[in-house]
């Protein structure tokens, strides 16, 4: 059955990981979203569902332990927040290289360096550009409520399962730390050994005469194979992009004008679209909610019809470059940010709309 | 090559107040850490340094604010790395004094690698490990040195993990200085930090201090008033080892170890306990000393261990100066004109 509750975001992370039927969870703690790991540990998931809480000794330990947990056809996750997650891109790279699948919560506070514990999306590039070395892709989901914070902890993992791939949700102390209601899914039990075989037959679950042994490993010495297993990624990705792109449009239909926003930033602009659109300003919201696979064709369409684009985000113009590469200069594209922990109002967003794009020149 | 390495003494004489920063102290009223500061404010003036050749270097954690509330040079760094960054900033600049303050999540668990790896080089700079047996700076969680047992935010059933005693991680890295004290005895606390930087080499200072909201009363077996004549072991080198209200105790050394005795009690006189000695080479009743626990032991403070070993300091001075002396290539002239520098 469905339930209503009052959750935190981060603890709404916690409650789907257990629901979904992860096998386990590797943290270390961070602000602002060790409520996961305090989460996990008092509901003692161990005890109804046989989930693992690991607190490690670091995040490289808990990436590597997340790594571990994955060969194994484990349905494992690990959070952490902004300088956390800078530790796991190590191992975020070999498990996208050995092609795992895992979900992976980066909570963004402030950066670059310790920098701050408030709220920024100053990761976006870290997260959909790289992060770690060599040509991968996360599969980036980007929450903009509590209930999404839920919702796609879920959808992570069955992404990430189906395309062997790393899954990212990016989200921010805004959402990780405000209360919302939050419908729960109903708890799916945790797959069983055999039910693992059959779905993941790449695992490592020990060899039975009736099968090869598998190695799990991201290293290919031989250039012309490594070519090859980059091309096999290659595709991957170019699936996901034809697949998996989700987006959210708001007041789209009739707009002169666009928003471009992720996350907290949304929540900020679709309050604004309210504002204008009660002064006259034909203004909609364009939501990505895969940050990769990035909704360009919905834009490049949205461009032909609105006189500007505003791009808001909490940081120095990160996704910008991405909504001007889809947009391919057709229209003006500007940003407005504000960073180091800084939140902007629904007034300044509406204001810097006017002045960057209706007044702009 | 000492002389080389020698930091530059103040010309006039300082006082704790030369040391004290202008910023506000953001530290809970009754947590430890603020004898420490006070302890690190009485210690700089005496060791006679100028100011500006201290050089304060933290990590993360409640501990790490300290670098603000000296009035040094500072360096608040990563977190898990403030040993590998002062290693940098001693070798880079052999002329300062380096103090690195860390805590228990910051050198035992992240760090825990760079703190081994800094004591086994034995680089000549000084450790002040804050060890509350908690996570403060995030609110609550279990430590690599929270005891068995507890109940905290990420431990709702009590941890389930053996936790470090740091003395021993310490002496098993190859540590040539380790100490203890507790931070409700500022008096020697201020006495070992001084022994601490008149030591060539890395000491450790493992200061048992209080989290007055997360871990309240963790050390209070071994600081409370009632219990910390049974449970504590002053040692000062070359002097026997007892304890208790009369000094009624101590510690003797048997064939398969260390054995608390009574004076008076079956035959035993104060010959029989033994006589500390924290310069010797071999670690072995070092390990012992640090190991020690109630209730069947008192725990050991003091220096524990001060064992004269070259720096790497030093030997990466004399490296470059050796190299200097000896290579027949003393300009870049000199280089260019040396003939082939590979065979194929």
């Amino acid at each position: 059955m469905k339930e209503l509750r009052l959750m935190k975001g981060n603890e709404a992370i916690a409650e789907a990981a257990i629901r979904c039927g992860a096998d386990g969870y590797f943290g270390y703690p961070i602000t602002p979203q060790s409520e996961v790991l305090e989460y996990l540990m008092a509901e003692r998931p161990y005890e109804k569902t046989g989930m693992v809480v690991l607190q490690a000794e670091s995040e490289v330990a808990a990436i590597n332990m997340v790594y571990g947990g994955a060969a194994c056809g484990k349905k494992v996750l690990t959070s952490s927040s902004s300088p956390g997650i800078s530790l796991k891109q190590e191992g975020i790279s070999y498990i996208a290289g050995a092609e795992l699948p895992c979900v992976i919560v980066n909570v963004v506070r402030g950066g670059p360096g310790l920098g701050t514990i408030q709220p920024s999306q100053s990761d976006y590039f870290q997260a959909v550009k790289g992060g770690g070395h060599g040509d991968y892709r996360l599969i980036v989901l980007a929450p903009a409520s509590v209930q999404e914070m839920a919702d796609f902890v879920k959808l992570g993992f069955d992404l990430a399962f189906k395309y062997r791939n790393p899954a990212m949700i990016l989200t921010d102390g805004v959402i990780g730390q405000m209360m919302e209601k939050v419908e729960l899914f109903e708890s799916q039990p945790r797959l069983t050994k055999e039910e693992i075989l059959k779905q993941t037959p790449w695992a490592t679950v020990g060899k039975t005469p009736d099968r090869e042994r598998n190695i799990v490993t991201s290293l290919i010495l031989d250039s012309a194979i490594q070519e090859q297993h980059v091309n096999k990624l290659r595709d991957k990705y170019i699936e996901i992009e034809k697949n998996e792109v989700r987006y959210e449009k708001i007041q789209c239909d009739d707009a002169e004008y666009l928003f471009v926003a992720f996350g907290s930033s949304a929540r900020i602009c679709q309050k604004a679209v309210d504002m204008g659109r009660a002064k006259g300003i034909k203004v909609g919201l364009l939501r990505p909610i895969t940050l990769f696979p990035f909704p360009k064709q919905v834009l490049f369409e949205l461009a032909d019809q609105v006189k500007g684009i505003l791009d808001v985000e909490m940081n120095l113009g990160q996704m910008v470059e991405d909504v001007r590469l889809a947009v391919n200069g057709k229209v003006k594209v500007e940003h407005y940010g504000r960073y180091g922990g800084m939140i902007p109002s629904p007034d300044e967003v509406l204001l810097a709309l006017e002045n960057q794009i209706i007044g702009g020149k | 090559m000492k002389e080389n390495l020698t930091v530059d003494r103040s010309s006039v004489p300082l006082t704790k107040e030369d040391f004290v920063s202008d910023q506000m102290v953001k530290w809970c009223a009754g947590c430890g850490a603020h004898a420490i500061l006070s302890s690190v404010a009485n210690v700089f003036p005496k060791i006679g340094y100028k100011k500006e050749n201290f050089c304060l270097v933290s990590g993360i954690g409640c501990s790490s604010r300290f670098p603000y509330y000296v009035n040094t040079y500072g360096f608040h760094g990563i977190h898990g790395r403030a040993n590998a960054i002062a290693t940098g900033v001693k070798i880079a600049n052999p002329h300062l004094s380096v103090w690195i303050a860390t805590g228990d999540g910051d050198s035992m668990a992240i760090g825990g690698n760079h703190f081994i790896h800094i004591i086994r080089r034995n680089v000549d700079l000084n450790i002040m490990l804050f060890n509350n047996q908690i996570y403060g700076l995030t609110k609550g969680q279990f430590s690599p040195t929270t005891p068995q047992g507890s109940v905290t935010k990420t431990s709702p059933q009590g941890t389930i993990e053996q936790p470090f005693n740091p003395g021993e991680l310490i002496l098993g890295a190859q540590g040539t200085f380790f100490a203890r004290v507790a931070d409700t005895n500022p008096k020697m606390m201020t006495e070992v930090m001084f022994e601490a930087a008149k030591h060539d080499g890395t000491s450790v200072v493992e200061i048992l201090q209080n989290c007055v909201i997360f871990a309240d009363k963790t050390h209070n077996t071994i600081t409370s008033r009632d219990l910390r004549d049974d449970h504590q072991l002053h040692l000062k080198n070359g002097e026997p080892m007892l304890f208790g209200k009369e000094k009624e105790k101590g510690i003797m050394l048997t064939a398969t170890g260390l054995k608390v005795v009574k004076i008076g009690e079956n035959g035993i006189t104060l010959k029989d306990i033994l006589v500390h000695d924290q310069y010797a080479q071999d670690p072995g009743i070092h390990l012992m000393l640090a190991k020690m626990n109630p209730p069947e032991f008192p725990v050991a403070l003091g220096v524990i261990r001060s064992a004269k070993f070259s720096t790497y300091d030093d030997m990466v001075v004399e490296q470059i100066a050796y190299a200097k002396e000896n290579s027949s290539i003393l300009s870049v002239d000199d280089l260019l004109n040396s003939g082939d520098t590979w065979e194929i």
